[in-house]
């Protein structure tokens, strides 16, 4: 999905876990994420930590999406 | 380590008002086996049945499948930290019964549980279709949460199973067989021009009742580590795991490890059979980063020539067992990954979800997507419930005419990644 949205002009953020794959399949720009089966959140912590991990990871990826890159590039969260 | 295996050919399972093996038939008390499922109050019921192979029958929801057997030299017991008490197994000797299995089913999480059919196409798909099955389907009391209901069927699936085993205690074996591998200066000494070879046996671990437990511990709380091969023809590992059937390690599956089987086959003859290396598959990337970089330090540091890699499950595991095929291969260690493939049902899409140019030896247990139909059975042991749901099946799986169109994913064993089943593309 994220190569055919990329294909159509409209540049794409791949945010997952296991970035390994995500850079097999040949995504562009990619943000960790936290685990496979919460990916955007942390049941360990509290609600108010929650909110504050998910904003930065959705910062994070606003950021990449307004980055120019050559090659294939990770941006790693600051959590 | 050293493990002599007796094995008891059974060829019958009946019920009895005793518990016994006698001249290849297992007799079971009922009332003694569900007395001891019940022992464990999270249990509301369970119903005994037996299924033959060739009988009109089919088993729904699987769980999991157990083959008896009982250390009768040696320390420890059958299935250490989770049945008996810790010890280190593998040495000594050691029975099981062939040709028989203890098959566990309920509906735990339903779509995550198998088919087994003793007869027709279906039949041919699993090898417990070719075993006697004394089948223990368990219902759960009101209320119980899920992981829990997990956790009683898979211990009354243990204790059932070390019950039958202890009936063979005092017979004598049909066939045995001797076991054996050595430290690594011994074994160096012993085979100095044989290429020595280990077995990196991934744990599926990704938790959420996909889990596989090491002398009790749950495996996505381990770290790589090394164990003897024969520790797991004891019960070292067992298995937790409510995942798509075709290619999850059942107990019987760990018990009779091929890997295991056929490494020891070759032993002393063309490779000098080192250790198993155990290592999980865990759902952060910094685990398995981790496990992976000690897979390949440990391969190191035995000085190995090769190693085998089987995989569990698929998705995400395939980044394990690319990860880990890579780093090996980087060390100067040679690999043969197994592994299945879920291809799409036309078998056109890509086969795993990683790649690496450095995996250029893989086998694998076959395409989990193939559809297939299977006829309808004139007895059902479980329940059809969940048909429809199963990983593999589809809305309208089961037809009105008790007949099943799903992908091979449904069938326990179908495509094992130990390479337990005898899929073929010839």
């Amino acid at each position: 999905m994220v190569k055919e949205i990329e294909r159509a002009g409209i540049p794409v953020v791949h945010m997952c876990t296991v970035t390994p794959i995500s850079m097999t399949v040949g995504a562009n720009r990619i943000v960790p994420t936290i685990a496979i089966p919460h990916p955007l959140g942390n049941p360990a912590l509290t609600h108010e930590e929650e909110k504050v991990l998910r904003r930065k990871l959705v910062e994070t990826a606003l950021q990449a999406l307004t980055t120019e890159v050559e090659d294939q590039t990770i941006f790693e969260p600051k959590l | 380590m050293k493990l002599e295996m007796g094995y008891i050919n059974i060829h019958d399972i009946q019920f009895s008002n005793e518990s016994k093996v006698e001249n290849g038939v297992l007799y079971v008390d009922q009332d003694a086996v569900k007395k001891l499922v019940l022992e464990d109050e999270n249990i509301k019921s369970v119903t005994l049945d037996i299924a033959h192979p060739g009988e009109s029958v089919r088993i729904t929801p699987v769980k999991d499948v157990i083959e008896p057997r009982v250390k009768v030299e040696g320390p420890g017991g059958i299935f250490p930290g989770v049945i008996a008490k810790v010890d280190t197994v593998g040495s000594g000797k050691t029975y099981a019964l062939k040709g028989m299995a203890v098959v566990t089913a309920g509906k735990i999480v339903g779509f995550q549980e198998g088919i087994i059919d003793m007869s027709g196409p279906g039949a041919d798909y699993t090898p417990f279709s070719k075993l006697h099955n004394l089948v223990m389907v368990c219902e759960p009391v009101e209320g119980l949460a899920q992981h829990d209901y997990e956790r009683a069927v898979r211990f009354a699936g243990f204790k059932v199973a070390v019950y039958l085993g202890e009936l063979a205690r005092n017979l004598t074996p049909d066939e045995t067989k001797v076991f054996e591998t050595y430290g690594v200066k011994e074994g160096i000494e012993k085979f100095p021009n044989l290429p020595r070879v280990a077995y990196v046996h991934m744990l599926q671990s990704q938790g959420l009742l996909h889990d596989t437990y090491v002398y009790g511990v749950d495996a996505k709380r381990t770290l790589t580590t090394i164990l003897n091969p024969t520790e797991v023809m004891d019960g070292a590992i067992v298995s937790g795991n409510c995942v798509s059937a075709c290619d999850k390690n059942t107990t019987y599956h760990h018990l009779n490890n091929p890997v295991v089987h056929d490494l020891f086959e070759q032993h002393g003859k063309t490779l000098n059979y080192v250790c198993n290396i155990i290592t999980n598959e865990n759902v952060y990337l910094a685990d398995k980063q981790r496990s992976s970089d000690w897979s390949a330090k440990l391969c190191r540091l035995l000085d190995l020539d090769g190693v085998i890699v089987s995989q569990e499950g698929f998705g995400n595991p395939d980044t394990d067992l690319i990860m880990n095929t890579k780093k090996i291969e980087a060390v100067g260690v040679k690999t043969t990954i197994i592994t299945d493939e879920y291809a799409g049902q036309d078998g056109k899409s890509q086969s795993l979800a990683d790649a690496d140019p450095a995996a250029d030896a893989v086998v694998t247990g076959g395409n989990a997507n193939m559809v297939i139909h299977l006829p309808k059975m004139d007895k059902v042991i479980g329940m059809l419930d969940y048909v429809d749901v199963i990983a593999g099946g589809h809305e309208g799986s089961l037809k009105e005419d008790g007949t099943i169109e799903a992908e091979l994913q449904v069938i326990t064993g179908a495509t094992n990644e130990m390479g337990f089943n005898k899929l073929s593309a010839r």
